[in-house]
Order: structure tokens, then C-alpha cells, then sequence
């Protein structure tokens, strides 16, 4: 019986042979992968969670591209990586710049509004650690990349269109992330992608054309339609004209609007979130009286907060007005802002970086679509592969699953966006670079096979 | 002979696994396996205590039993549609067993117990494949204990009815897709269940060498009350996870099976008969889980799976040699109760084509040992399933010797 079981079990194992499939079959159909250089902003340098680190830019969207790439003849894809996990983020100060590392998901405890913790806590992002050592940070900043040059990613994250060209953009007065790798001070960064000869490019440019001015909560630094439309084919043109006669794929900008930095506190706080007896409006309305504001009138119940507009002048908020993520939303619940000072006795406006409101919204949207309607039409007339993320973005609002991973834009819990609120993470980043696999397998009939997003993390919690 | 226990009993606690009919087995006696799986017009063992309980008086010898184990090795490829990384079914060996015993106290009343795994499934996918979040392995069986009842009029018809209480246990996990520092977050479900239903069928033999079956196998409803859902997830995230008693329901589907076969030549020598078999697959329309504690992350699922019923011809031929040796040959087309749009790794269910052939030796008088052998070849099929957009092509190849041995007196 024992012999007649081994019998049966081993030739079970011979015989039952592993069922062939044809694998994928990749094909470039013609099309050169072997140099490819991409160009764009933070978003095609794997920039996330507020920082530049190692690990995004090892998950950004033209290396995950330059993965696949392998398989229909692409050739190395260097990075300009930096030499640190925490990552290095920072903002213009008055004589310098301010630095920090990324941002994690962090268990934050709660605190009242005097300071005190509540006993309770928090799971949202926080910086990974305190920047006390500025030095330390903007050595990180400055150092060589840790892997050699020419970079096939010439992604800059806070970059625009227009900067693109500006010779002086990698010099010690220009931009620390362009600095850090630029061939010389005063090269640009369009001129160091055209001189590696790409064969083959991506360029994801003019999102902070829009984006930079929504995140400063106004419309006011918006690039003008005609200038986009005037720089676009320039730029495009300096990789079309750069030697080997490339294909490429362009992609169009997101409707900065419909993203986490502007949706998350709003879905939390109503813009009449002020709440009042008829006692403590009556008082309100003497006050902003007081102040030369009679136009604002209070109400027993719920009433709009009041913010400063771009133009300084002071008004009611009203349905659609956005906040932005970077809010102090505890200034709200203890300092009267939105409303009045209690200490000081004083109207207390919430500052209007802190606000898009529906009109500066219906500016940048309209702008976006004038750069879309640019970008269009320059990749129809070069026969560029075009890569419509503006349309991408939209299907993410109601939310798409791919592999059994539902992602959508709400913070967080939707799966695609990092920390910051901006960015995506590194899942997010491969769906993205799968779209754009997509548009160049719909441009110049390849087959080229798509990343594993279930291989890529998105948040990691603690 | 110890190690041989050990081994036969881990070989027994292994899930069946075979993909055709969705998650049904047809491995419940050899000498049917040896010719197509047919069995619904015939009573030559107390197996028809399962396949057509009209048909068990109809056995000439007072007490009849019949036992087997099958070795059932399957494997599985898939594709990935836009990817380049094939995945592999791990290997398992699977052993689903069977046993009958039917004893006629008078000539034309017979009474019985079968016990089979008319329903199972069993297979790892890993826990590093790309649809980890929807499956990275699933364990399901279900065995029937079917006490029966038969009686004859006149060798003409049979009829027979027995009491099925099917007993299920259900093991899966899946990745859920929250990383923490250790990767993936992870949910497994176990749980054990049990229901009636009932198995009634009648036999007739019209005329000399032909005859005709006609069973029906009643859905049981299986559903898991309280079973036990264990999240593993990061530390900060487990408030909204909670470890959990959720239900499932799962239905085993009714089955009406008819049967014709007709013997012929020198002493009945010779015999081909044909099965249609119609499986009422539309039952299962969802998987539910139903967890109890709920959170906001965690509530009622519904999995859709939108089967639809289908008919399994299969046909067979015996050849009795002499006294010492008997042998068969037979085949069946079985198609796949799933839609292209809901083709889950769960369950890659293929159209599937079986060719199979079969021997019995008689050593002794009453007593035979019976062997057969299954290949089941699944047809090459692309399809998604579209509620977690997985998408690629899957093809299968499974193979099952099997032995048996049949005892009457």
C-alpha cells in the first residue's frame, strides 16, 4: 500500500506539468526607449511628503517608467538621487531658506487650547523629526547627488514652464533642487535634457503654473495663458530639435482644486461653521462696525466665517470656498479666528492664504484648461503621446480599484496621496506611470508592459 | 506504519481542489471516475447511494461498500494582462476520499450511508502575487453524510431518497492593502458550519440491458455564523480593525442529473451510457461577509460573482474483460459557471474538458480494486474581475489517479 502511494504521488508530480501561458509580449514597435530623459517639477522628481528622499525619488513616475522601458530596450535611467531617507523640504524665509524633513503618519496626541494634552491621540502626518539642525538639513540639501550624472530624471520639484528655460535656475540664487545637480550654475534645465540627446522623453511641465498660486491660497500669481501658450512649444521644441529627433510623451496639468490639499478641511469644516447666540451677534456686529466693517452682518445661528481676500479687502466665506490643509484649524476652535479675538477684542479675519476661494478656483480652473487646450495641441502637431492626467484625476474624485486597491482622492484614506496632500506616494505614482505607458502604447502602437502597483507602498502607518 | 498514518491523515485535511464546475468535486468512486463520471443510470456499488439513490436495490449482493481516495494535483498559471510576472498555484496534493456502505435487509428495500466532498476548494496563490488583495489562499470543503433510503418495484423502478448534512470548514486570508513597517496588513477567515438537504432520485429499467436514472441533489445553504475574522494590520489602524466574528454564506448548489445506459453483448459484456447533468449555479450570485463588530473600515461585503447554471454532458463506456479484469473509458465537457467580467483568482474557473479511464481487478470473489485516472485540461481564458479590476489569463492542468476498493457479499 505504502509503495503503491509513493508510486501514484510521484507520478502525479511528473505528469501534471505546469500549464503554458504565452508570456507578455513586448514590443517597442520601432520606437528608441534606449535614452530616455524625463522632464518636469516635483511630481516627475519624486518629490513626496513635503521632501525630496531617497526612497520617492526611487518610486517616481519616469523610473518606474524606465523599469518597463527594460523591456522593450530602454538603457539605464540615472537619478539625481539625494543621500537621505528622512528627505529635505524647505521654504523661502526672509535672508534663506527654512528646512524640514518629510512628514509620516504619525500618532500625535491631542491637545486643549491652552497646550495641554487631553489624554487622546491623533493618527495624521507629522514631520518625521524636529529641523532644529538647520545645518545638517542643508548640508543634505546641497550634497552631490549619491549617483553620478548626466540625470535621465531632470525633474525639479517648485519648477514652471517658464523656469525651465532660465539660465541662473541651478545657481546658488536659484533653486536648491535644480542647484544640487545642475551641469554648471548657469545651465538650464531644458538645456541639460537636450544635451544627453534623449531618444525618447517625458515631460510633465506647467503644473506650477496653476499649483503654486493655489497654494498660496490666491490667483494672483497665475502664469498668463498667452505666456504658457508662447514657452510651451519652446520648451518641447528644445527636446524635439535635441539631435536624435525623439518621441516623447507630454502630459497634461491636474485640476489643482480637486486635490487633498484643498478638499480635506473642508470636508470637516463648514465655511458657516460660526456658530452664534443672538447675544453674541449683536456684540460681532458692533464690533465689525467698530472696525469700519458694517457690511458684515451676524446672525443668531450659523453664519460664514470671514477671511481676507486677495485684494486685501475682507468678506463672508461662502459655499465652495476651500481651505487649505496648511490651515491652523485650532486657531479656529481657540482663537476666534474666522470671527473675533477674545483677548484682544478685535475682528480676526482668517488670513487669505489659508483660503482658495470659488472665485480664485474659477480662475485656476480656467487657466488649467487653457494650458491643457496648449499642451493639446502641441502634442497633436509634434505626434507626441499625451497623457491626459487633468482627465485621470477626475475618475479619482469618485474613486478607481485597481488589483483589488481602491484609491481615491481623499486624504489619507485614499490610498494614492502622500502626506502632504500634493503628491502622490509611491502606489500613486506607478498608477500614474501606467497611464503614461498607456498613452505611449496608444501613440506609437508599442506594447509595453505595465508596472505591479500591488509592488509599490502607499501610506505607511505606524 | 506510523509515518503512514501521519501522512494519510495530512493527506486527508488537505482541500480538494478542482476548478471546473466552480467548486464542485466529482470525485466519488472510482469506477465511476473511470468512465466520465457518469453514474446517474447506474447501480453496480453502493456509490448509487450517492449518484441515484433510486438505483441502490437494484444491487444484487445483501451488503455492498465501496471506499476510495483520489490524489488530485492541480496547477495553475496566470497571466497577468498588462504585466510581465506569471503566477503559479503552489502545489498541493489534495485527497478527497469517499465511502459508501448499503445493506438490503429484504429483496426490494435497501438502506445506506455515503459519505463524500461533493463540494470543495482548496488553493495558495502566495502571499507576494499581484491579486494578493483579492485571494492569497482559500481552503473550503464540505462532506456529506447522506443516510438513505431505497425501495424497488418489480425490477422495474427504483426509487430512493436520503438526508444529506453537509458539515463545511472555511480557511482564506488575503492582504489587505495598509502597510506598516512590516508590509502588508492581512485578514484571515476561519469558520466551520453544517445544514441538511436532500439527495432523491428514480431508476428505471424499461427494457432488457437499458436503463435510466433521474436524481436530484437538493442546494444546501452553508453559512459560517460567527466565525472568526482576524485582522492583522498596523498598530495605529487597529481601533478600525478589530478582530471580529463575521458571517458567511456560501450555497452548495442543487444538482438534476439524468442518466441513460445500456449494456449489451455476451453476458452483458459491454456498456455505454451518457449523464446531463444541470447545475443550478445561479444560487451564488455573492460572496458575503458579514462581520459583526462593524467600524467605518469595516462592515458588510458583498463579492459578486453572478454565476450562471450550466449543463455538464458526460459519457462513458465499461468493457468486462473476463472474471479477473474490467476496464473503462470516458469523457465530459464541463464549462465554467463564471462570466468573463467575473473571473476571480478565488475560484479561476476554465471551460474544461476531462478524459478519463479506469480498470477493476477482481482478486477475490466480491471483492474489487479499482483504479482510474482524470485528466482535466482547461481551456486557455482571459477575463477580469471587473469589481477590483484584476484582469489576465489563467490556464489549468489537473491531474488525479485515484484508487478504490468495492466489497459485497
Amino acid at each position: 500500500m505504502k509503495k503503491l502511494l509513493v508510486i501514484m504521488v510521484s507520478l502525479a508530480f511528473l505528469t501534471a506539468c505546469e500549464p503554458k501561458i504565452d508570456e507578455f509580449a513586448a514590443s517597442p514597435n520601432g520606437v528608441d526607449f534606449s535614452t530616455f530623459v524625463a522632464v518636469g517639477n516635483s511630481l516627475t522628481a519624486g518629490y513626496a511628503d513635503g521632501a525630496l528622499y531617497l526612497s520617492g525619488q526611487q518610486s517616481s513616475i519616469p523610473n518606474i517608467m524606465a523599469a518597463q522601458f527594460k523591456y522593450v530596450g530602454g538603457g539605464e535611467f540615472r537619478q539625481p538621487l539625494i543621500g537621505t531617507e528622512d528627505g529635505v523640504g524647505f521654504q523661502q524665509i526672509p535672508g534663506g531658506i527654512y528646512c524640514y524633513p518629510k512628514m509620516v503618519m504619525s500618532i500625535v496626541s491631542d491637545k486643549d487650547c491652552y497646550g495641554n494634552p487631553v489624554g487622546t491621540a491623533s493618527l495624521k502626518p507629522a514631520l518625521a523629526f524636529a529641523p532644529t539642525d538647520q545645518d545638517a538639513l542643508k548640508q543634505q540639501l546641497f550634497a552631490p547627488p549619491t549617483q553620478v550624472g548626466p540625470y535621465n530624471n531632470m525633474g525639479v520639484p517648485g519648477i514652471s514652464l517658464q523656469q525651465a528655460l532660465i539660465p541662473g535656475y541651478g545657481s546658488s540664487l536659484g533653486n536648491p533642487y535644480y542647484t544640487r545637480f545642475a551641469t554648471n550654475p548657469m545651465a538650464t534645465v531644458i538645456g541639460d535634457a537636450a544635451a544627453q540627446q534623449p531618444s525618447f522623453f517625458m515631460m510633465w511641465l506647467g503644473d506650477n503654473d496653476a499649483l503654486m498660486s493655489a497654494l498660496a491660497g490666491t490667483d494672483a500669481y497665475l502664469t498668463p495663458a498667452d505666456t504658457f501658450a508662447k514657452y510651451y512649444p519652446i520648451t518641447v521644441g528644445a527636446l524635439l530639435q535635441s539631435g536624435k529627433s525623439p518621441k516623447g510623451v507630454v502630459a497634461t496639468i491636474p485640476d489643482v482644486t480637486s486635490i487633498p490639499f484643498f478638499t480635506t478641511i473642508s470636508q470637516k469644516l463648514p465655511y458657516n461653521g460660526a456658530v452664534l447666540t443672538a447675544g453674541q451677534a449683536d456684540s460681532l456686529n458692533m464690533l465689525y462696525h467698530l472696525y469700519g466693517h458694517p457690511d458684515i452682518v451676524w446672525h443668531a445661528g450659523q453664519n460664514p466665517f470671514v477671511y481676507v481676500k486677495t485684494d486685501g479687502t475682507w468678506a463672508q466665506m461662502t459655499a465652495g470656498d476651500l481651505f487649505l490643509l496648511t490651515m491652523p484649524t485650532d486657531s479656529i476652535k481657540c482663537r476666534g479666528m474666522g470671527i473675533a479675538d477674545p483677548v484682544k477684542l478685535s475682528p480676526y479675519p482668517i488670513p487669505g492664504k489659508f483660503v482658495l476661494d470659488a472665485d480664485e478656483q474659477a480662475h485656476i480652473k480656467s487657466a488649467v484648461s487653457s494650458y491643457n487646450t496648449v499642451i493639446k495641441n502641441v502634442a497633436s502637431a509634434n505626434n507626441l503621446a499625451l497623457a491626459d492626467m487633468n482627465e485621470y484625476l477626475t475618475h479619482f474624485i469618485s474613486g478607481m480599484v485597481f488589483d483589488g486597491v481602491k484609491m481615491n482622492t481623499t486624504f489619507v484614506t485614499g490610498g494614492m496621496f502622500s502626506t502632504d496632500g500634493v503628491h502622490l506616494n509611491p502606489r500613486g505614482c506607478s498608477v500614474a506611470a501606467n497611464f503614461m505607458i498607456q498613452a505611449i502604447n496608444a501613440q506609437y502602437g508599442c506594447t509595453i508592459p505595465q508596472a505591479d502597483i500591488t509592488k509599490y507602498p502607499g501610506l505607511v502607518f505606524p | 506504519m506510523r509515518k503512514i498514518t501521519v501522512l494519510l491523515l495530512s493527506l486527508c485535511l488537505a482541500a480538494p481542489t478542482l476548478f471546473g464546475g466552480g467548486y464542485q468535486v466529482h470525485l466519488h468512486n472510482m469506477r465511476n471516475i473511470g468512465m466520465g463520471l457518469i453514474g446517474t443510470s447506474l447501480s453496480y456499488d453502493a456509490s448509487s447511494l450517492f449518484y441515484n439513490p433510486g438505483g441502490t436495490p437494484f444491487l444484487e449482493k445483501k451488503w455492498n461498500f465501496s471506499g476510495g481516495v483520489n490524489f488530485l494535483m492541480s496547477r495553475v498559471t496566470f497571466q497577468p494582462v498588462n504585466g510581465t510576472e506569471q503566477a503559479h498555484l503552489t502545489h498541493e496534493l489534495n485527497t478527497p476520499l469517499y465511502f459508501y456502505a448499503a445493506f438490503k435487509p429484504t429483496e426490494n428495500l435497501s438502506v445506506g450511508l455515503a459519505i463524500n466532498t461533493p463540494y470543495g476548494n482548496g488553493l495558495s496563490w502566495g502571499d507576494t502575487w499581484q491579486g494578493r488583495y483579492l485571494i492569497q489562499d482559500i481552503s473550503f470543503k464540505a462532506f456529506t453524510f447522506q443516510p438513505t433510503v431505497s425501495y424497488k418495484f418489480k425490477n422495474i423502478i427504483g426509487i430512493g431518497v436520503g438526508l444529506v448534512y453537509a458539515y463545511g470548514d472555511v480557511n482564506m486570508n488575503k492582504a489587505i492593502p495598509l502597510q506598516g513597517a512590516n508590509g502588508d496588513g492581512k485578514l484571515n477567515i476561519t469558520g466551520t458550519t453544517g445544514n441538511f438537504g436532500f439527495n432523491a432520485g428514480v431508476m428505471v429499467h424499461p427494457v432488457k440491458g437499458l436503463s435510466l436514472g433521474l436524481d436530484y441533489r437538493s442546494k444546501i445553504e452553508m453559512k459560517v455564523e460567527g466565525g472568526d475574522a482576524t485582522f492583522t494590520v498596523p498598530q495605529s489602524l487597529s481601533s478600525s480593525f478589530p478582530n471580529n466574528k463575521v458571517d458567511v454564506m456560501l450555497p452548495l448548489p442543487a444538482n438534476l442529473d439524468f442518466g441513460a445506459s445500456y449494456e449489451f453483448g455476451k453476458n452483458k459484456q459491454w456498456m455505454v451510457g451518457l449523464n446531463l447533468c444541470y447545475v443550478f449555479w445561479d444560487t451564488y450570485d455573492s460572496l458575503v461577509f458579514n462581520f459583526q463588530t462593524t467600524t467605518s473600515a469595516v462592515g458588510r461585503t458583498a463579492q459578486p460573482t453572478l454565476y450562471m447554471n450550466k449543463l455538464v454532458p458526460r459519457i462513458g463506456a465499461q468493457y468486462r474483460m473476463n472474471d479477473m479484469f474490467t476496464f473503462r473509458i470516458g469523457g465530459y465537457f464541463d464549462q465554467s459557471p463564471v462570466e468573463d467580467d467575473y473571473l476571480n483568482p478565488q475560484t479561476p474557473s476554465l471551460d474544461q474538458i476531462g478524459l478519463t479511464c479506469g480498470f477493476s481487478v477482481f482478486p477475490a470473489k466480491g471483492l474489487s480494486i479499482d483504479g482510474s485516472f482524470l485528466y482535466i485540461t482547461g481551456k486557455e481564458r482571459s477575463g477580469t474581475y471587473s469589481p477590483d479590476n484584476f484582469a489576465g489569463t489563467y490556464k489549468n492542468a489537473v491531474f488525479i489517479p485515484g484508487i478504490g476498493l468495492t466489497y459485497s457479499f
